[in-house]
């Protein structure tokens, strides 16, 4: 520790138990519990200050993006994209005729990329065997522990727009 | 601080004891004076000194304490013993080379002066200084002191090998550098140099 | 009858004096709680007046601040000036009047008590005469106080006799200046000092009695002023004397005569001076005309070079200042020396002048103040002549009375005890004074105490003269009364009233004006404040020497002080006296006396071959009845101790710590024995603040100066030996 110190001919314990004021490096009780409830305090008010940003929380707005033509995708395939961003991979399922529903395609385990088991109608995860539900994303199986997120789609002029996320907090 | 410095000339003092009586009326160690007065031989001469602690700039009683409890501030006034931490081993005491330290034997504490701290700080003057009568202590500004005295404020003192320097001035005679009571110091070795004196 | 009801012993156990240590409530107290407020006012002691700050806080003093603003101290204050205040809430304190009865004192109420003083004082005037009560004032009472004294003993009661402690103090000085000068005050403030080439310091224990002067002749030496200190002991200013005379006890005058021999001889006199503005130098000059200092040192035992020196340096230099306090004037010969010391400064032209001068060091409090309006046996306000018929029509005047009704001059105070002693006197009224301890002859003084009809006492302590008393009324400290002093410089300052008197103590002058209405004066003494006091004293000091007539409270507030005469409201005052040469006699000019030798009243000899003189130590004041009760005070010398030269004690085998007994030809006490080289070897010193058997004043005796009648307590003859086992 000694490369810490300032050059100095005295030893050690001076420095450290030193007379004068002005070179006390100690803190005093009252200091120091001055700087227990400072903290203290702070760190309510930081937590006050969370609570209250998730109370008056409004979930972000994303542009709409075109996903597909109507009748593009045929019954029981898929079709994936980027939504809101591209780096956010989405799977868009058709599986039934006028079915249409997508899904973040990232497993909410470990984000591995799940595909749409057509035989079984359900979106499978193939890293865990993390199953879910092509109605409504939940867990069917396996170590996920929250639902897939879901894309909500609208159709305009005959196309498919994703125009957010659901199930994030409004 | 304020501009004010402590000056100690012993051949004013008339020995009123006036400086011990103020002493212990201050606000801070009350009805203890720390005052320290001396008759230095009544029997062959009327001759008395009054010392207040001379704050020295590396207080010797600071650095012999065992347990922290002396402390020097920033405006230079070497403080009393803190009163938690003094365990009345009179360390100090023995160390002193003005001999002004006093271990209080019903507090457990020493006490020495501590240039009347609840005044200094506030930019009036100790008691004692503000109360003597011939001004053998007193608390003025450097210039008062030039204007006014013929003697010269000293505050670098040798005991032996140990130089100290004081915050406290002791009026001396002019031309006097610093105060030595050890005759060594005046004799003449070849090269060890001497100590400075009014010839 | 006025031995004292119980034993000594007794009363001493139960009035004290017991020492107090501690302010009001202990030291914690004023630690946790602040004053309400500072009043600014002066010490209660000694003449130099010093300005102080009291703290006080639900009407009790509990300590002091330093008043740095008062430019005559400048915040600096003796050990007695910063313990004043323990005075205060002291258990000793006299809280109601006091009756005498055969078991002790009783406390009664104030109607009995003064209802029973004025019968008593009545009876014994309509019986022996109107001038068989006597009053004793003193000199630490405020002027307004001494006035008061003044007027009550001629206009309330009629007798002549009115005197005071004073008189053990200033009136060598005052007689000689009134001669010398035509006034009776210092003639320069200190300040001159500091500005002075030469001091000369002659029987001014300055270091001890009036240790705030001390700054003064310091800073003089700094300027590089020689110093000159004269006295049988080496006291604490000699330390940085540049010429030290250890003048032999009572041979002051031998060795004044001798420098005014040499000033004369050696062409020094400054003869333009003289012949302008003196009258008289030849009488002087035949008087010391033999006095060489060689006849001088056979008899002072000053080495006749020292006596040239002096003599030098203060005639040649123009800034000579002569200071001189009890040890020239306590003497048989007191107003000579005074002359001689005048003589000296007239003929040398140091007079009237900033840095040039000669000046008393008054003692008391109020010795100034105390000493101009008419507490002494012979006075006027403002200074006049009780034997002047214009002084005389004027204050009658003043008073509402016919001239013929003020009584002619009569006994001062050591006469008016003699007279008790001897049955003229038989009834006595005293304020401000302990005789008992203070006057010579201590034994005497107690006789004569007992010998008094009727003997009523105002104080607020039980002192030992108290002790003897008939009615003790309790009366009220510094603090507890408004009114002015004149200090040293003859400066008029505000005493402050800081708290009230407590329980059922009451002030002085109430007490006074109270006692005149049960005697049927009331329309003389109407006066409820002492502010109305004051006024009147101003009116009648108006025209006379000291005129205080501009003088008033707000004045002194404002200017921090007035020196008199202030004549009117728009004079400054007037701190130098004699500037230009003008003295206060009719035709302006100084007189220089005629200077005779003669013996002191109490020669040594064979059976009595020791010199004893007495005097004081700084953590004293007086006789004591204040000082000896605050604890850090008596402390500091807790008893007397013989001072005595160690060629003179190896002679009886003392050492110091030793119990020696003094004798002289009226009693013996015994005390212990300090033995040091700073006292002349022929010579013995005993500080005289003690009473009984420690009583300094048991040994002196009663002679006095025939013209101001000042005791001879510097000069007293004895022999020593060690307390036989």
């Amino acid at each position: 520790m000694s490369w810490l110190r300032r050059p100095s001919e005295a030893p050690l314990w001076q420095d450290e138990f030193s007379v004068f004021t002005a070179d006390e490096r100690y803190v005093n009780r009252r200091q120091f519990t001055k700087f227990l409830t400072l903290t203290s305090f702070a760190m309510l008010a930081g937590n006050l200050w969370i609570l209250a940003r998730s109370i008056f929380y409004r979930a972000p707005k994303y542009a709409p993006l075109a996903v597909a033509a109507l009748g593009e995708v045929p019954v029981g395939a898929v079709k994936l994209f980027a939504y809101p961003s591209p780096r956010d991979p989405c799977i868009l399922v058709r599986p039934a005729d006028d079915t249409y529903i997508a899904y973040s395609q990232k497993c909410t385990h470990l984000s591995c990329a799940v595909y749409y088991a057509r035989a079984q109608n359900r979106l499978e995860c193939p890293c865990h065997q993390g199953y879910f539900s092509i109605t409504d994303g939940s867990v069917l199986q396996g170590p996920p522990q929250r639902p897939l997120p879901r894309v909500a789609l609208e159709t305009r002029d005959g196309k498919l727009f994703a125009v957010g996320m659901e199930g994030e907090r409004t | 601080m304020f501009g004010m410095e402590f000056y100690v000339d012993p051949s004013r003092c008339i020995g009123c004891q006036s400086c011990l009586k103020a002493c212990e009326e201050c606000e801070t160690h009350r009805g203890v004076s720390m005052i320290n007065f001396d008759f230095v031989d009544r029997a062959d001469s009327i001759a008395t000194a009054a010392y207040v602690c001379w704050h020295c700039d590396n207080p010797t009683c600071a650095q012999v304490c065992p347990a922290d409890a002396i402390k020097k501030y920033e405006d230079g006034i070497v403080g009393s013993s803190l009163k938690p931490r003094c365990i009345a081993c009179s360390n100090c005491v023995l160390a002193c080379p003005f001999g002004i330290p006093k271990l209080v034997p019903e507090y457990e504490q020493m006490m020495k002066c501590d240039m009347c701290y609840d005044r200094t700080s506030v930019g009036k003057r100790p008691m004692c200084a503000t109360v003597c009568p011939s001004q053998a202590l007193s608390y003025v500004t450097p210039e008062t002191i030039a204007a006014t005295r013929r003697e010269k404020p000293v505050n670098t003192f040798w005991f032996g090998e140990q130089k100290i320097t004081t915050k406290v001035f002791m009026m001396a005679p002019a031309a006097t550098d610093a105060i030595s009571i050890d005759v060594a110091d005046y004799i003449w070795e070849g090269e060890h140099e001497l100590a400075p004196q009014a010839f | 009858m006025a031995k004292t009801p119980l034993p000594v012993a007794e009363l001493t156990s139960r009035y004290g004096p017991h020492l107090n240590y501690t302010p009001p409530g202990g030291w914690q107290d004023e630690s946790r709680n602040a004053a309400e407020k500072l009043v600014k006012t002066h010490c209660c002691f000694c003449g130099q007046q010093c300005g102080i700050q009291l703290k006080v806080r639900e009407n009790r003093v509990i300590g002091f601040e330093p008043w740095e603003d008062f430019p005559f101290n400048r915040g600096m204050l003796c050990p007695k000036g910063v313990k004043r205040y323990l005075q205060g809430n002291h258990p000793d304190r006299l809280l109601s009047p006091l009756l005498r009865t055969e078991h002790g004192f009783q406390p009664s109420t104030w109607d009995e008590a003064l209802d029973f003083t004025a019968r008593r004082l009545r009876e014994i005037q309509d019986k022996y005469g109107k001038d068989a009560v006597a009053v004793y004032g003193g000199a630490s009472l405020t002027t307004e106080k001494a006035y008061l004294m003044g007027k009550f003993a001629r206009v309330g009661l009629g007798t002549r006799h009115i005197d005071y402690n004073g008189r053990l103090c200033m009136v060598s000085a005052g007689v000689a200046y009134k001669g010398v000068f035509g006034v009776d005050r210092s003639p320069n403030p200190w300040s001159d000092i500091a500005k002075a080439e030469v001091v000369m310091v002659i029987g001014g224990n300055i270091g001890e009695c009036a240790p705030i002067t001390t700054d003064y002749i310091w800073r003089a030496r700094d300027h590089g002023a020689r110093l000159i200190v004269a006295d049988p002991r080496f006291t604490p200013i000699a330390r940085n004397a540049d010429l030290y005379l250890p003048v032999r006890p009572g041979t002051d005058l031998a060795m004044l005569m001798a420098m005014l021999h040499v000033i004369i001889r050696d062409g020094l006199a400054d003869r333009e001076f003289i012949a302008a503005h003196t009258t008289g130098f030849e009488t002087t000059a035949a008087s010391v005309a033999e006095w060489t200092p060689e006849r001088a040192a056979e008899i002072s035992g000053v080495a006749p070079e020292a006596i040239e020196r002096a003599a030098h340096w203060i005639a040649e230099s123009r800034r000579s200042m002569l200071m001189h306090a009890r040890g020239l004037e306590h003497q048989s010969k007191g107003v000579e020396n005074c002359e001689a010391v005048a003589a000296i400064a007239l003929a040398t032209g140091n007079i009237g002048r900033e840095g040039a001068g000669c000046v008393m060091i008054t003692g008391q409090g109020n010795g100034q103040g105390g000493r101009e309006h008419g507490q002494k046996c012979d006075q006027l306000p403002g200074q006049r002549s009780l034997s002047d018929p214009a002084a005389r029509e004027y204050v009658a005047g003043v008073w509402g009375i016919a001239p013929d009704e003020l009584p002619a001059p009569g006994y001062s105070a050591v006469e008016i005890m003699n007279a008790i002693h001897r049955g003229e006197i038989k009834g006595l009224l005293s304020i401000c004074f302990n005789p008992l301890v203070s006057l010579p002859d201590a034994n005497f003084t107690r006789e004569a105490l007992e010998r008094l009809e009727f003997f009523g006492v105002i104080d607020f302590f039980l002192s030992e003269t108290a002790m003897h008393a008939d009615v003790v009324l309790a009366g009220s400290l510094q603090e507890e009364e408004e009114g002015v002093t004149a200090n040293v410089e003859a400066r008029v300052i505000h005493i402050q009233k800081a708290v009230e008197p407590p329980a059922n103590a009451r002030r002085d002058s109430e007490i006074i004006c109270d006692l005149a209405r049960r005697l049927g004066r009331e329309r003389y003494f109407p006066f409820r404040e002492p502010r109305e006091i004051f006024d009147e004293l101003r009116l009648a000091s108006r025209g006379g020497i000291a005129d205080y007539y501009g003088i008033t409270y707000e004045r002194i507030d404002r200017e921090k002080g007035v020196f008199w005469p202030c004549p009117s409201s728009d004079h400054p005052g007037t701190p130098r006296l004699f500037e230009n040469g003008k003295f206060f006699h009719a035709d302006g000019k100084a007189r220089f006396m005629k200077l005779e030798w003669r013996d002191g009243g109490d020669p040594v000899d064979a059976e009595f071959p020791v010199y004893l003189t007495t005097g004081r130590v700084v953590s004293q004041y007086l006789s004591g009845t204040q000082t000896r009760r605050i604890g850090a005070l008596v402390d500091q010398y807790p008893e007397p101790k013989l001072e005595i030269h160690p060629r003179l004690a190896a002679q009886f085998g003392i050492q110091t710590g030793d119990r020696v007994t003094i004798t002289t030809r009226r009693a013996s006490i015994t005390l212990p024995a300090m033995v040091v080289r700073t006292i002349r070897p022929d010579t013995v010193f005993i500080p005289y603040h003690w009473p009984g058997g420690r009583s300094a004043n048991l040994l002196t005796h009663r002679t006095l100066d025939p013209r101001s009648k000042i005791p001879e307590f510097k000069v007293s003859a004895c022999r020593v030996a060690r307390e036989s086992a």
